[in-house]
């Protein structure tokens, strides 16, 4: 299948020579002989001691009393409808909803009084909990993912932060969500799937050229591309026409890259491997996450959700179009009871655990009262993350809520606390300054916030 | 001695210092703002700005520089910072010394003598407002907090009395020892408060609460004087970066009074690149360009326009000499005359006609066409090009897309015969040229068949009453009025009353069956109403700010409400498209987002865009005489080459901004170029996850000319076009990705053009057409424009390299050399 049909030996304008395209068909056959597969292997998370991070963002904001901040003295009409269990770390209890959760209660913490003070509408959580700041004055702040790849660059051929499915779409707010690179510039936006890792006929979109497109062909179309160039004034100084670019040169790196494009074919996974992680479509991408963090990317962000309204998510308000309790313990927590327990053996088995941090964490918590469509509404005042692996220790719980699970009773934690734990894991100082819109330095968070010690 | 000549209140003192304060201010003069204070109340404060002034312009504060003195201590005294603070009835003079030059300010003091009642709705609320204590996070929120709920940022004056001095057995006041309020020990943490110590004990606002409970813990009364607008002094000034000072922020009420409420607002920046403000007013000067700074109070706003210059030494007369075609042009160069922001050169003739076609009707100028106009020797050529553009059935697309984006006409809410009456509409419209008010008026009145009147789709879209009026302020004003839905609005003055008195406008549309299955009647019931949620009774339907409907008028609401929109007096109207319109052809709106219209965002000119407005009416709603003027102006028909000094300007007009063109324009353009159409045989379903097969459009149609946005295309996907779901610009993405690449270098999209037996290179090689001539029809039919010698040379060079005996070889350079262009980015974007 590996076809050099020119005279002349392949050239890239950029200099390597590369061997021809594999082509679309051939792809899985030629996976399972790949010797690259354990090149890229050695060449990717196990080669530098940097340590990777995966965060399941749970769109939507799940209610921190229905899962893992119960209440089980408070009244009926706050501590819900679930009993709890015990966990494997010893004193935490969790509720019945996540009973696979509860047995790797070892590996993972809990952070129980993560609160903040802007309104309480999703956009807002989701823009502090992926940037740590909340957006003003027209400054959108680069997503934790997005610094990474733009501190610490790409690890051989494969992009240094994916978001998987797709990124978080229309929650009400009319706000960015923050998951671009924001100041930082388009350059260090997340590569973003935009496929759906669970659907039959999964691929990348448009990953491998047409096979009657050669590498000869291809390179050409690059050197011709390159040639006009006489209006090239009106767009050097543009950053629209310089972030076109840039993905016209980040698209040619990933098709050209066996590596890259092995990264993301899923359907090497064995049949048992995909059913352990359940066939949704989170339970899926937390499955591709693994493989690409084992191949070289650094941070991969999965949003559990694309939206709130008419599907069955965290949301839970009670009321059509949004999700109500009863519809979360029996669709939405189990899904993440899985892929979430499957993805930490699963690392944990290949040695991946040790030098990838995973965090699943939601926008805000929901309130106490269960309101009279037997929902719960939006309630940022105080919610629970999860946190395990690399240099996080499991089995802790740091902070807690009042009685009511109104407010952190002890030791408040805002989003870029969070953030600042996350770049301390990947050997940060957060208080690293970027250059900000016009080379305003930016520390990559305020200067009154620092990691999260008692996870350490 | 000025100082001692105004001692006294003697009705010639007073005539002179009129005198005194009319005459005008030279460059380099020191003045004091404000220059007359009014305080009412002893202990009133009011803080004062000392600015230095170059012409009219505010250049400077020496307020931290300077000394202040009080011509009589009896009537005010003064702090050294320059706040003063009323003593007894009268009226003194404030003097302030500088190195740089002396000034006054004239202050006047009454009503020290009466004791002065606290009022709940213009201090009390204001203050716990500051603290934060009624925020979203706090007590304001919809749950309340620790078991005290108020209403967010005070928008329930009533109920939040209720709760502090009545709820839980009135505990929160105590009214025989106000300081040991609960309220008071909470925000002081004298007592453990989970918010944390709000207002400290030595306090302004701890005083006045306490003064408030001994007093009795008071409701406003009826006819207290309420909050009429708020104002940022100085309103205007022109800095550099670096520069720090403080600004004042003043509320003027009902009865005339203006007050200092500097300490109760709350500062924001609009563009914080180029100065902050912090919560005491504080701005902080950090870039070049403009910013303002807004404060808010009490469901007003006031803003302050600061301007830094760029640092460019640009030769005196320079802007005299500038190309003007316009009125335009005026506003435009004076605004880049404030900023010393040089101008881009003029565009050549092939730039424009190809960026001309490409924003008026979304396609590219053919080869002839583009001969024709550059072999055209009249002097009005672009005139007259503009001209007959403006009357071409592509414009009508083009403008027929956009306006059902707009109005979100897809397949996705509505079924295939309503798209296309909804469609039929607007497009007719659009070909009939109809004024823009009649044209709405007709929308937002339709009654009958949404059939045979394809207008009434609209109601069939939105059948919510407040999804109805929310998408009507979003699409026919460029207003969000949501928030206001639940609360007062925060950002803005209107309030949730006012939400439900315009909801009640719209609440009287009936929807019934008609007499076929995809048939529905609009029409208006007789009686209607929807309840305000948290008084549980109907507002009187009243559009913003104007009269209400009486209970009883016989007139159709959506009548009234028409007619108050479409009115020349209405504020919001002519703006909103007018700023759309604009944003069309300048790449960015003079407000943005263009549907974002608030008080808050301001304009980047609003000079410009009230005249826009004014000359837009006088022309009575034509949107093709504006769409003409705005082309024709120099500003329009700048270079889009930056040159040193202008390369960070992105919104005065200074050039041409590039930009990107839209998913749809470019698929056709690709049609276009390789002379493969577009097959658009696929819908998608309502949940957009999946397609079934659809014949009912015939091969060629453009991309533009659809009707519905629901029509299967990766590549209109990949490249942002909208899904129509929610009237919201922001839907339509614009920015570039990897995926979009991907889909060029590999999807089929484009392969699939260029490996058509109809594909152009086809005929060409049959023709045996010479490669030179191959390359200078592409660079024509794609660019507008032949190739340099260096790019032909390159090319041939390429081209040379495959085997020109062979013609499958041949074939093959010519798709690559049509796919090279199709993808650079002289293509891609229009500039």
């Amino acid at each position: 299948m590996i076809r050099i049909d020119a005279k002349k030996g392949p050239q890239f304008c950029d200099g390597f020579s590369r061997r021809d395209f594999i082509h679309a068909g051939s792809l899985p056959l030629l996976g399972l002989t790949y010797p690259g597969f354990l090149a890229a292997k050695a060449g990717a998370s196990t080669e530098d001691n940097d340590v990777n991070c995966i965060m399941l963002f749970l769109v939507g904001g799940p209610s921190h009393i229905d899962t893992w901040d119960p209440k089980p003295n408070a009244p009926e009409e706050i501590r819900g409808p679930f009993k709890t269990i015990q966990t494997k770390a010893p004193g935490i209890r969790i509720t019945e909803i996540f009973p696979k959760l509860a047995n790797h209660m070892d590996k993972v913490s809990l952070v129980r009084s993560v609160y903040h003070t802007a309104s309480a509408v999703h956009d807002t959580g989701h823009q502090m909990m992926q940037t740590g700041r909340l957006f003003s004055g027209g400054i959108e702040h680069p997503h934790a993912g997005c610094v990474v790849s733009y501190l610490k660059g790409q690890r051989g051929e494969v992009p240094s932060h994916v978001l998987i499915p797709k990124p978080i779409g229309r929650t009400g707010g009319n706000l960015p969500h923050g998951h671009t690179a924001g100041y930082l510039g388009k350059q260090y936006d997340p590569f973003i799937l935009d496929a759906d890792p669970s659907a039959k006929d999964f691929k990348v979109p448009d990953l491998l050229p047409p096979d009657y497109i050669t590498s000869i062909r291809a390179d050409r179309r690059r050197k011709l591309r390159d040639s006009v160039d006489a209006n090239v004034a009106a767009f050097e100084k543009d950053s629209k026409s310089k972030q076109f670019d840039d993905n016209f040169n980040l698209a040619y790196k990933l098709m050209t890259s066996p590596k890259a494009r092995e990264a993301f074919a899923l359907n090497q996974e064995t049949d048992a491997m995909r059913d352990r992680y359940g066939r949704t479509r989170f339970g899926q991408s937390c499955l591709l996450a693994r493989r690409l963090i084992e191949r070289g990317v650094r941070f991969v962000t999965v949003n559990m959700f694309e939206t709130v309204f008419d599907e069955i998510t965290w949301d839970i308000h009670g009321s059509r179009p949004f999700t109500d309790i009863t519809e979360m313990s029996r669709l939405v927590a189990p899904n993440f009871d899985q892929a979430f327990s499957a993805l930490m053996d699963d690392l944990s088995e290949r040695g991946l655990l040790k030098n990838t941090v995973v965090t699943a964490l939601g926008e805000f918590g929901r309130t106490p009262k269960i309101n009279p469509a037997g929902g719960r509404d939006h309630h940022p005042g105080v919610w629970t993350i999860l946190m395990g692996g690399g240099p996080i220790k499991g089995g802790r719980v740091v902070g807690e809520s009042d009685e009511l699970g109104y407010a952190p009773k002890t030791r408040p934690i805002l989003p870029g606390e969070v953030a600042a734990t996350i770049f301390k894991v990947f050997n940060l100082d957060p208080h690293h300054e970027l250059p900000g819109p016009q080379g305003r330095p930016m520390p990559l968070v305020d200067f009154n916030l620092n990691p999260i010690r008692e996870l350490f | 001695m000025r100082n001692n000549l105004f001692v006294g209140h003697s009705f010639v003192q007073a005539f002179m210092l009129l005198f005194f304060f009319c005459a005008p201010v030279h460059a380099g003069q020191v003045k004091v703002f404000p220059d007359a204070i009014e305080l009412q109340g002893r202990g009133e404060l009011h803080s004062v700005f000392v600015a230095l002034m170059q012409e009219d312009a505010v250049i400077g504060d020496l307020s931290g520089s300077a000394s202040f003195v009080s011509s009589d201590e009896k009537i005010f005294t003064v702090d050294p910072s320059g706040k003063v603070k009323a003593i007894s009835d009268g009226e003194a003079i404030l003097n302030v010394k500088t190195k740089l030059g002396d000034s006054t300010a004239r202050v006047t003091v009454k009503n020290t003598q009466a004791a002065k009642r606290i009022s709940f709705e213009n201090e009390i609320i204001p203050a716990f407002t500051r603290a934060g204590c009624n925020s979203g996070a706090c007590h304001g929120a919809l749950a309340g907090k620790g078991g005290l709920k108020l209403s967010l940022r005070g928008y329930d004056p009533a109920a939040d009395l209720f709760v502090l001095t009545r709820q839980a057995n009135a505990r929160r006041v105590d009214w025989a020892k106000p300081e040991s309020s609960l309220l008071l020990e909470k925000v002081s943490l004298k007592l453990p408060h989970g918010g944390g110590k709000k207002i400290p004990v030595d306090h302004p606002d701890f005083n006045l609460i306490r003064d408030w409970i001994s007093q009795g813990a008071l409701p406003s009364t009826k006819v207290e004087p309420r909050i009429a607008s708020l104002e940022i002094i100085p309103g205007k000034l022109r800095l550099k970066p670096g520069d720090k000072l403080r600004v004042i922020a003043r509320a003027k009420y009902t009865d005339g009074g203006i007050r200092d409420v500097s300490h109760w607002a709350r500062f924001s920046s609009s563009e914080e690149q180029v100065a902050t403000v912090d919560q005491d007013g504080f701005v902080n000067v950090l870039g070049n360009g403009e910013a303002s700074v807004i404060a808010l109070f009490g469901n007003h706003s006031g803003l302050g326009a600061i301007v830094s210059p760029y640092s460019n030494k640009l030769p005196s007369d320079y802007f005299a000499k500038s190309l003007r075609s316009n009125f335009i042009d005026e506003f435009i160069l004076g605004k880049l005359q404030e900023l010393q922001l040089p101008t881009s050169g003029q565009a050549s003739d092939q730039e424009f006609i190809r960026r001309l076609f490409l924003d008026m009707a979304g396609i590219l100028p053919t080869e002839k066409e583009l001969d024709d106009f550059l072999k055209d020797t009249r002097a009005n050529k672009r005139e007259h090009l503009v001209d007959s553009l403006i009357k071409r059935p592509e414009t009508t697309d083009y403008w027929a897309y956009k306006w059902s984006d707009m109005l979100l006409i897809s397949t996705r809410n509505l079924n295939q015969q309503s798209v296309w009456a909804f469609y039929q509409f607007v497009r007719k419209a659009i070909a009939d040229n109809i004024p823009w008010d009649k044209f709405v008026h007709s929308i937002l009145t339709v009654k009958g068949s949404n059939l045979s009147q394809g207008a009434a789709n609209y109601f069939v879209l939105h059948k919510d009453v407040t999804d109805l009026m929310e998408t009507t302020a979003v699409t026919f004003m460029g207003m969000s009025l949501t928030c206001a839905r639940c609360h007062n609005h925060p950002m803005e003055k209107w309030t949730q009353d006012q939400y439900w008195g315009m909801a009640s406008l719209f609440a009287r549309v009936g929807i019934k069956n008609g007499e076929s299955l995809n048939e529905i009647f609009v029409e208006t019931y007789p009686v209607g109403d929807v309840l305000h949620p948290r008084k549980g009774i109907p507002m009187p339907a009243t559009p913003l700010d104007a009269q209400s409907m009486s209970a009883n008028s016989p007139e159709d609401p959506r009548d009234v409400f028409s007619k108050w929109l479409t009115a020349r007096e209405n504020p919001f109207f002519a703006r909103a498209i007018v700023n759309r319109i604009w944003r069309n052809f300048m790449g960015r709106g003079l407000i943005e987002a263009e549907d974002d219209l608030r008080a808050t965002n301001p304009a980047s000119n609003p000079a410009l865009l009230d005249a826009l407005c004014e000359d837009f009416i006088k022309d009575g709603y034509d949107t093709k005489k504006l769409m003409r003027k705005i082309v024709l102006s120099a500003a329009y028909q700048r270079s889009s080459v930056p040159n040193s000094m202008n390369e960070s300007d992105d919104r005065f007009y200074s050039r041409f901004l590039p930009r990107r063109l839209k998913a749809e324009i470019l698929l056709d353009a690709c049609s276009e170029v390789t002379g493969v159409p577009t097959p658009f045989n696929q819908i998608l379903s309502r949940a957009g996850d999946a397609k079934t097969a659809y014949a009912g459009y015939p091969n060629g149609l453009r991309a533009l000319q659809l009707p519905d946005a629901s029509v299967a295309s990766r590549f209109l996907d990949a490249f942002g076009r909208p899904e129509r779901a929610q009237a919201c610009s922001c839907e339509r993405q614009q920015d570039s990705s990897v995926g979009q690449a991907l889909h060029v270098f590999n999807g089929n999209t484009l392969n699939e053009k260029l490996r058509s037996r109809d594909f152009v290179g086809v005929k060409w090689v049959g023709e045996n057409l010479a490669n030179t001539k191959i390359v200078e029809r592409v660079f024509l039919r794609a660019l507008s424009r032949k190739p340099n010698d260096g790019e032909l040379a390159r090319f041939l060079k390429i081209m040379g390299e495959a085997d020109s005996k062979d013609p499958k070889a041949r074939q093959e350079a010519i798709e690559d050399l049509v796919w090279a262009v199709l993808t650079s980015k002289e293509f891609v974007f229009n500039h």
